[in-house]
């Protein structure tokens, strides 16, 4: 028994650091409160300041309902050994109940393209500055804050939460929309994810539009426009280049009307390979399944195999037991 | 506190160098067994090296696993080299533990009879490769490359059955375990 408890206490033991451990290698793209994306590094008693200094910026106007990119600036950025950074967009400071969802605004896309007000980004070696942007969907009429935060490691090593948010809320003005302002359709989603060599055609909704133009980019290679071609009365389409290998192209409209002229803010449509996914819980139960079939399996075999015990046969005995004849 | 990546490597060296040594004394055992390069004398020595090892191998062996998970980015299972790891693993994890067991249920004699010599060698060889095939999966998805490249395995692959097939093999199994153990 004390066998047990010792092996089951060693168990423990050698369970404890993988358990609460740091995690290193992030905790993926999601939709967190500041609390929630590391509870070390959010945990007031347990992180510690990062040295990084975070700006925010937007455009000056924002109207309702219509789609804006905010965009988060790190500077003096420090990362783990492996660069790895996580930078938040927050509607408050609170702890909870403050992502940018919980204040009205609808995150359409970010620069890492997906959906989420967390993301995780590797910094390269040496860089002092990098940017996020978010592209998000403008809540109601009025006056709005959002903060940038960012949580880190070191490249010491020694596991320490670091911890920063941007010193002063952008304070943003959310106006009406004028009655005749060229804009896409409040319904309009734009493509975010495309597999490698997919064709892509863009379908842009629009309102009092009477003509647009699209300008594209990759990182690499200067601004290109194109003419957007004209569908029906509210209709446009144009068409990306296919990609050949994973990486960002990024996009925006500029449409003209009666009203003024409007750029949408630069949308993100990443190319990836083709995602691959798989059910956890299947591959659990299969290795359940394989673990107790191979040890049944082995266990039956080898008891067949290596028979019951032979008995020593002495043969009859010569002499009767006791010695009498 | 050490991370889950370091206690992985840790881990995962100790299972692997301990499967490696009683992959070999299990070779050494089936040629003792058959009286091979005079090793007859030496059977109970090599028989007592492989099952030892395989049996400290075996406790090292979940916390490479679970660690392995956790260092995991996400810490999920989303690329085909992580499953097939986790596969081979728990396959190697039950022949470990079915070697280990018969070994206690027959006793030493297991290596005096034929057929069972056999296949209580292999059956420990079995365990061995296939945990020297998880490190080179490990191997080729942190570094990009492994030992074993030059076989071309197919470890893209993931043989993964429909869940209603592995709740029966699991069933087949445990009734499979009960009837083995109550054969003991």
């Amino acid at each position: 028994m004390n066998r047990v408890l010792l092996v089951l206490l060693l168990s423990v033991c050698l369970l404890a650091p993988g358990i609460g451990s740091a995690n290193p290698n992030g905790v993926g793209a999601g939709e967190f409160d500041a609390q929630c994306g590391g509870a070390c590094h959010g945990d007031a008693d347990m992180n510690r300041s990062s040295s990084a200094i975070i700006t925010l910026s937007a455009p000056n106007e924002i109207y309702e309902g219509l789609l804006t990119s905010i965009t988060v600036q790190i500077e003096s950025v420090e990362t783990t050994e492996s660069g790895m950074l996580g930078v938040f967009l927050l509607s408050g400071l609170s702890g909870s109940q403050d992502t940018p969802a919980d204040a009205g605004w609808d995150i359409v896309s970010n620069s890492e393209g997906n959906a989420f007000n967390y993301l995780e980004i590797m910094v390269p070696n040496g860089r002092p500055t990098v940017e996020v942007t978010w592209t998000l969907k403008a809540p109601p009429v009025g006056e709005y804050s959002l903060y940038g935060a960012v949580h880190h490691g070191t490249e010491d090593g020694s596991e320490a939460p670091f911890y920063g948010v941007s010193p002063n809320a952008l304070s943003v003005n959310v106006l009406q929309v004028p009655e005749d302002l060229p804009r896409l359709s409040p319904s309009f989603e734009p493509q975010i994810q495309r597999d490698i060599g997919e064709p892509t055609t863009m379908v842009l909704t629009t309102e009092f539009v009477t003509e647009m133009s699209i300008e594209w980019r990759t990182s690499s290679e200067n601004t290109v426009t194109i003419q957007a071609t004209k569908d029906s009365e509210d209709t446009w389409s144009f068409e990306l280049p296919t990609s050949i290998q994973p990486g960002m192209i990024e996009w925006r409209a500029v449409m003209s009307g009666e009203g003024p002229e409007q750029t949408t803010p630069w949308f993100q449509l990443r190319s990836d390979e083709p995602a691959w996914e798989v059910d956890n819980m299947l591959v659990y139960m299969q290795s359940f399944a394989m673990l107790f079939a191979l040890m049944a399996g082995f266990m039956a075999l080898q008891k067949t195999l290596s028979g019951p015990e032979k008995k020593v046969d002495y043969g009859e005995l010569m002499i009767p037991p006791g010695g009498e004849y | 506190m050490v991370s889950s990546n370091t206690f992985h490597v840790v881990s995962t060296e100790l299972t692997v160098g301990s499967f490696a040594m009683a992959g070999l004394s299990f070779l050494l055992a089936i040629l003792a067994s058959r009286n091979i390069l005079g090793l007859q004398s030496r059977i109970t020595a090599i028989d007592t090296v492989a099952h030892a090892t395989l049996f400290f191998g075996l406790i090292a062996m979940p916390f490479a696993i679970f660690s392995g998970v956790q260092s995991s980015p996400g810490g999920d299972i989303n690329h085909p080299l992580l499953v097939n790891k986790m596969l081979l693993s728990t396959a190697s994890l039950g022949l470990a533990i079915g070697v280990l067991a018969s070994r206690r249920m027959v006793g030493e004699r297991v290596w005096s009879q034929p057929y069972s010599r056999e296949l209580q060698g292999i059956g420990g060889m079995a365990a061995s490769g296939l945990i020297l095939l998880t490190a080179s999966i490990g191997g080729t998805f942190s570094r990009g490359e492994s030992l074993l490249d030059i076989f071309k395995l197919p470890y893209e692959t993931v043989p993964l059955m429909p869940l209603w097939m592995s709740c029966t093999v699991l069933v087949i199994a445990l009734i499979n375990l009960r009837t083995a153990l109550q054969k003991a």
